[in-house]
């Protein structure tokens, strides 16, 4: 018999500029797989840091097993029954694996840890994701696919009658995957229910009975049966009809023209090897990969933040040798919109007129290294007009605007700084849908002007949408490319072949690596 | 080394843990205590081995110990604590004070001054968590107060006319080792246990090792805080009693010059300054070295500045010099490693040093 | 230097620092408003507070040197490092101008511009040293601090008989003791209470305002602070500008040396022994973020003011000298607790509107 084990109903979420949550339901059935659905930035996130107690919602309430809780802290969620496994890497470093896994409630004895007891329920986490690992290793020394395998051992251990999964297949090979599914299916049959959150629909029409959609902060559907729903019905829901289908101007390249960058047999210190691309004026390139792949890294090594080992990269048909982003800047033109937004691309405590024009003050400095405040400003509402960024005012802190403004900002700097190439890494993460979409024409148009485009992403669709190639990226290795025809099903099957062909090899060098572990 | 790696179930803990000693901080200081003392005796033609020398070479050991281990525990939650030497002062006046002019018995002023220690240590992280303030800044604001109130308690007089009990326990030396210097290891083996062994210990590590990974674990990282900085007062508090006990007498300037040997021990023993690691046994193995250089200094009557030179030179090429070690293992290694590994690598290191290459 | 304490999230839209605020939050405003307040308080309490040449020159004379001493850490701080040895390094400088006058008999102006470069050398050192091997500014300048304190009484003790240079070069009398009443125009002098070292605290102040407030380097150093990361893939050298601002602390911190020896007539390894915690204090009073990204030049001057006229009324009322620290870090802590009420109140306030 099925009961209803956790239940929300309008629950509201406020942030300072935006309402994450503003009207939630969701009901979670023992013995079922339940799919959370929803477009980066519909609060997916927030509901399940409300849901394990990480925020207190602002409106509407939680009721567990038929009665009212107020979870007021994670350990509190985790008494209930809730345990989650997070999309970033919440592992403690310099702690062992058994540790890491039993890290909530660590078999102890009047306040004594004790390690014996917690390397047996460790390694039985570890055997039943099939995994092989030593419990005594500290995590540090772990890649990152073996962490994202410690974080599932690490919910499972905490026996959670609801288990939260955010992206939990984010860096796994298809095998792992398979394994974490039969994982998914044997908790539900005993009765717990499995939250999964996961942007790849294939994945969730394998292993999901139900599904909740949000939008905008709003659940669109409630608790509906999967199989009612068609891949195309959700993915209507997730995006909004209206916002579906809307047609780009055509554009053309001209695969003749000089490349712009080239990357011949490029191997770096950080493990790539061998890796050949190339980027024409006018084009877009995607560089399609998963999370752990290499492909930042890939950029920040040709920006000069890490060694080039072999090969050679060509800028304007020259051979060149980047020693550092300002380098990369002011004597081959090449900006890097990055991924991290937040760490790395804004500066979130300053004004958004300084945000915009740090890549240009050189241009702007006059004796003495003196920048005029108005030309400084002129600058900025250039940009804050062409890119539509909604702001208070030039004299506003970029942090206080929200992830798709901030993301526009960050964008701003490089087309301020006139750019002649420009490396895109996963632009509309964290932004809601209608920004995406501007953000895709914008992308678009850019191109369109001539400008040539390495868009980094590991949303598929956004490839299909935008790129003219798709590079295929796993293990710092490229697999293939392939040119897009603008067929979402053709290519997302050429394309995943291409990366379960590399899944084979890989497999073998894993248990080669646990067992020299 | 390789022999280890040839079985196949990797559990040979023993075996991981002796090779990861070998490669470890603490091994590389044990030589240099060792080879350091050694050279010192030499130099000095066999005095410095003989009793009287290694019994004042311990006695005075034991302070630098102490004040580490509380530095360290600052440490391993990502905090620092600049009041050691002003804390540390203060407890040892309050006890001298107490006990000279107002005839506290000696037992029960150790207990009081224990017991302030750990107060003002407490309220220090209390302040830290309420106000969000930096805890840099908490530290500097409390140091100055205890400084104030050191100076109250004690003028420009030194109170030395206080229990010969605890003196004589303070210079006593059973089997020619200083009970004070007993004490400061009693008090580093505990602390060891407590870090390693206890659930308390283990949250305090994990709240400085991943805060927010902590946190979504159930760890308050407030409480570990809060705790961290009143196990350091009560570090910081033992540290005083012994002072107390082995200096001829107490003044305003006890406490005056701790503030750079307690972050000597733990950065040289091997601790990291962002939190999340300890390093019990490499701390005190610091400690000795710090007080060898002072000893050395004594043996060849120099200037009392070089001690101040040369430790301030050993922590600077401690850093650097690990530092170094560390980016280029992180280099070679990124071609022979798993490339996760490798990939992760720049990401790490880019925010703190300011990307600085 | 972070505490690990921060909003338990990730989402940006939290870290909204108020960039409008109403006018009473004005940091500057509320100090100048507290400095003006505190010295009619005291004025009125002691009227001896008010005396010109015996209590407003010295204090002012304190206040310009602590200044200084602020304005180094400040631009430590800019770039969201911090500099703990001002002091020896003010020390360090001073010995270089000491030795000048002493041994080469230089000129007074000469022996300024060696100590400047002598702190400038030693701050380029310390700053090549952390964006060398990105070790923490805490660890590598408190080490510094230590390795200069044992240096500067060697080289004292092995230069000097009884380690102090007493040769006093022409003009630096002047420089100690002139107020302003000396410069007349006709039959108008200025006033006795403002001392003339003061114009190197006034030469330091218009520098760094223009630096900060108009050039490029200024907005560099200070985007270096707020994000490191970011700034480097913006086209920012961030190895070269966290050396430039410890060559600047440097430099500054030397020049605060210079004064303060000059304010007392000699030149030994004691100077600066005291310059931490008003450098700290001034800065931090003033507006200047721990974490990197935000100062002010003004607020500096202020918040050490703030904290010279405490401690000069304080004194003047009979709070003996041992309490006074007592006080000073209670007011450090209450400062900085309205600060991050006032941050609590307009976060509020932002949610409250969406």
């Amino acid at each position: 018999m099925s009961t209803v084990l956790l239940e929300c109903h309008d629950l509201v979420k406020v942030f300072p500029g935006v309402r994450a949550l503003d009207g939630v339901g969701l009901r979670l059935t023992s013995g079922t797989v339940h799919a959370l659905l929803g477009e980066n930035g519909a609060g997916k996130s927030t509901l399940i840091k409300v849901l394990t107690g990480v925020h207190s919602p602002d409106g509407g309430g939680l009721t567990w097993c038929g009665e009212p809780v107020h979870l007021r802290s994670p350990l509190e969620a985790t008494r209930t029954g809730i345990g989650v496994v997070h999309q970033e890497r919440n592992l403690i470093p310099g702690f062992s694996v058994a540790e890491n896994i039993t890290l909530q409630k660590p078999p102890s004895h009047r306040g004594l840890v004790d390690r014996e007891a917690m390397t047996a329920p460790a390694l039985a986490c570890l055997a039943e994701l099939g995994v092989d690992l030593d419990p005594h290793q500290p995590v540090r020394e772990l890649s990152v696919a073996q962490q994202q395998l410690v974080e599932t051992a690490k919910a499972l251990y905490t026996e959670s009658r609801v288990l939260l999964l955010d992206e939990p297949t984010a860096s796994l090979s298809p095998q792992e995957t398979e394994r974490l599914f039969e994982v998914i299916r044997r908790l539900a049959a005993r009765g717990a229910c499995v939250v999964f959150v996961s942007h790849k629909l294939e994945e969730v029409f394998a292993v999901c009975d139900t599904v909740t959609v949000l939008r905008d902060g709003k659940s669109v559907l409630e608790a509906a049966p999967l199989a009612d729903h068609t891949h195309d019905d959700i993915v209507g829901l997730m995006v909004g009809r209206a916002h579906a289908a809307t047609e780009m101007r055509p554009r053309t390249v001209d695969r003749t023209a000089t490349p712009t960058l080239v990357l011949d047999k490029v191997s770096t210190a950080g493990g790539h090897r061998d890796i050949s691309l190339e980027v024409r004026p006018g084009e877009i390139v995607g560089l399609y990969g998963l999370v752990g792949a290499g492909r930042s890294e890939l950029v920040k090594a040709v920006l000069g933040l890490d060694r080039i080992t072999g090969g050679e990269v060509r800028v304007h048909g020259r051979p060149a040798r980047i020693s550092s982003p300002r380098q990369a800047l002011h004597k081959f033109g090449i900006g890097y919109v990055t991924e991290n937004r937040k760490e790395e691309g804004v500066f979130l405590e300053q004004p958004i007129v300084r945000n915009i024009t740090v890549t240009v003050w050189k241009r702007l400095a006059r004796a003495l290294g003196f920048v005029s405040a108005r030309e400084e400003r002129d600058v900025a509402q250039d940009h804050v007009e062409r890119l539509g960024i909604r702001v208070a005012g030039l004299g506003q802190n970029a942090g206080e605007l929200s992830g798709g403004n901030q993301q526009k900002v960050s964008l701003a700097k490089w087309l301020a700084a006139d750019t002649r190439l420009l490396v895109i890494d996963e632009p509309t993460v964290g932004v809601d849908v209608r920004t995406k979409h501007a953000f895709h024409e914008l992308i678009w148009d850019l191109a369109r002007d001539g400008l040539p485009i390495l868009l980094i992403s590991s949303d598929l669709a956004e490839m299909v949408t935008l790129a003219d190639r798709i590079v295929v990226m796993t293990d710092h290795h490229v697999r293939g490319e392939v040119d897009n025809d603008r067929d979402y099903d053709r290519m997302s099957g050429r394309v995943i072949r291409l990366i379960h062909d590399r899944a084979d090899s890989s497999a073998d060098s894993a248990d080669a690596k646990a067992v020299s572990g | 080394m390789n022999r280890f790696n040839v079985k196949r179930i990797p559990a040979s803990w023993d075996g991981a843990a002796l090779r990861r000693f070998s490669r470890s901080t603490a091994a590389m200081l044990l030589c240099v205590v060792v080879a350091g003392y050694l050279a010192l005796g030499v130099a000095s033609s066999g005095s410095f081995f003989e009793g009287p020398s290694v019994r004042v070479f311990l006695q005075y050991l034991a302070t630098p110990i102490l004040i580490g281990l509380a530095q360290m525990v600052a440490l391993c939650v990502g905090q620092l604590n600049l009041a050691v030497g002003a804390l540390g002062g203060f407890t040892a006046c309050l006890m001298g004070v107490l006990m000279a002019d107002h005839g506290v018995p000696a037992g029960l002023a150790v207990i009081v001054g224990l017991l302030t220690a750990t107060a003002i240590g407490l309220v220090t992280g209390l302040v830290i968590v309420a106000t969000q303030i930096n805890g840099f800044i908490v530290t500097l604001a409390t140091m100055t107060i205890l400084l104030g109130a050191q100076y109250r308690l004690t003028g420009t007089r030194t109170v030395d006319g206080y229990s010969p009990t605890l003196r004589d326990l303070g210079t006593a030396a059973p089997l020619n080792i200083p009970l004070v210097f007993v004490t400061a290891l009693a008090a580093a083996a505990l602390l060891a246990a407590f870090m390693y062994r206890t659930v308390a210990g283990r949250r305090l590590l994990a709240a400085g090792g991943n805060p927010l990974a902590a946190r979504l674990s159930g760890i308050s990282t407030d409480r570990q805080i809060v705790a961290a900085h009143t196990l350091s007062g009560l570090l910081i508090g033992v540290a005083a009693v012994t002072a107390t006990a082995s200096l001829p007498g107490v003044n305003r300037s006890v406490g005056g010059d701790w503030l750079l040997p307690s972050f000597a021990a733990p950065i040289i023993g091997g601790v990291a300054l962002t939190g999340g690691s300890i390093a019990v046994f490499g701390t005190v193995l610091a400690a000795f070295v710090t007080r060898l250089i002072d000893a050395a200094r004594a043996q060849f009557s120099l200037d009392p500045s070089w001690v101040n030179l040369l430790i301030g030179l050993v922590v600077l090429g401690t850093v650097a010099g690990g530092r170094l070690h560390q980016t280029r293992l992180g280099k070679t290694g990124g071609t022979a490693a798993p490339p996760a590994e490798g990939g992760k690598q720049p990401p790490a290191v880019l925010p703190q040093p300011g990307g600085a290459r | 230097m972070t505490t690990s304490i921060s909003p338990p999230d990730t989402v940006p839209e939290e870290k909204a620092a108020g960039h409008r605020m109403p006018f009473w939050v004005n940091q500057r405003l509320g100090l100048l408003v507290l400095v003006v307040a505190l010295s009619v308080l005291f004025g009125v309490l002691r009227p001896a507070f008010l005396d010109q040449r015996l209590v407003l020159f010295p204090l002012l004379r304190d206040v310009a040197t602590l200044t200084v001493v602020a304005l180094a850490q400040m631009v430590a701080l800019s770039v969201g490092h911090m500099n703990l040895a001002v002091g020896r390094m003010a020390a360090f400088g001073a010995m270089f101008a000491g030795l000048g006058y002493d041994r080469l008999g230089l000129p007074m102006p000469a022996g300024l511009l060696l100590c400047l470069a002598a702190g400038a050398a030693i701050g380029a050192v310390t700053g090549w040293l952390i964006a060398r091997t990105g070790v923490s500014s805490f660890v590598v300048t408190l080490a510094m601090d230590f390795a200069l304190l044992g240096l500067v009484s060697l080289l004292y003790s092995a230069l000097t008989e009884d380690a102090a240079f007493t040769t006093r070069p022409s003009g630096i009398d002047e420089l100690r003791s002139y107020s302003l009443a000396d410069i007349c125009a006709g039959p108008v002098c200025g006033s006795p209470a403002v001392p003339q070292i003061a114009q190197f605290t006034v030469l330091a102040m218009v520098g760094l305002g223009f630096l900060y407030g108009c050039t490029r380097i200024g907005r560099e150093l200070l985007l270096t602070g707020a994000n490191p990361a970011a700034a480097e893939l913006s086209g920012i050298p961030t190895g070269r500008r966290v050396l430039l601002a410890h060559t600047l602390s440097g430099l500054l911190a030397a020049l605060a040396g210079f004064m303060a020896a000059a304010g007392t007539g000699t030149f030994r390894a004691s100077i600066g022994n005291d310059f931490m915690l008003p450098s700290f204090l001034g800065a931090v009073l003033g507006g200047t973020l721990l974490t990197g990204g935000v100062v002010s030049v003004l607020g500096t001057l202020l918040g050490t003011a703030l904290v010279g006229v405490i401690r000069k009324g304080l004194d003047l009322l009979g709070v003996g000298l041992e309490s006074l620290n007592i006080y000073l870090g209670c007011v450090l802590l209450l400062a900085l607790s309205a600060d991050r009420i006032r941050t609590v109140v307009s976060y509020r306030k932002v949610v409250r509107e969406t």
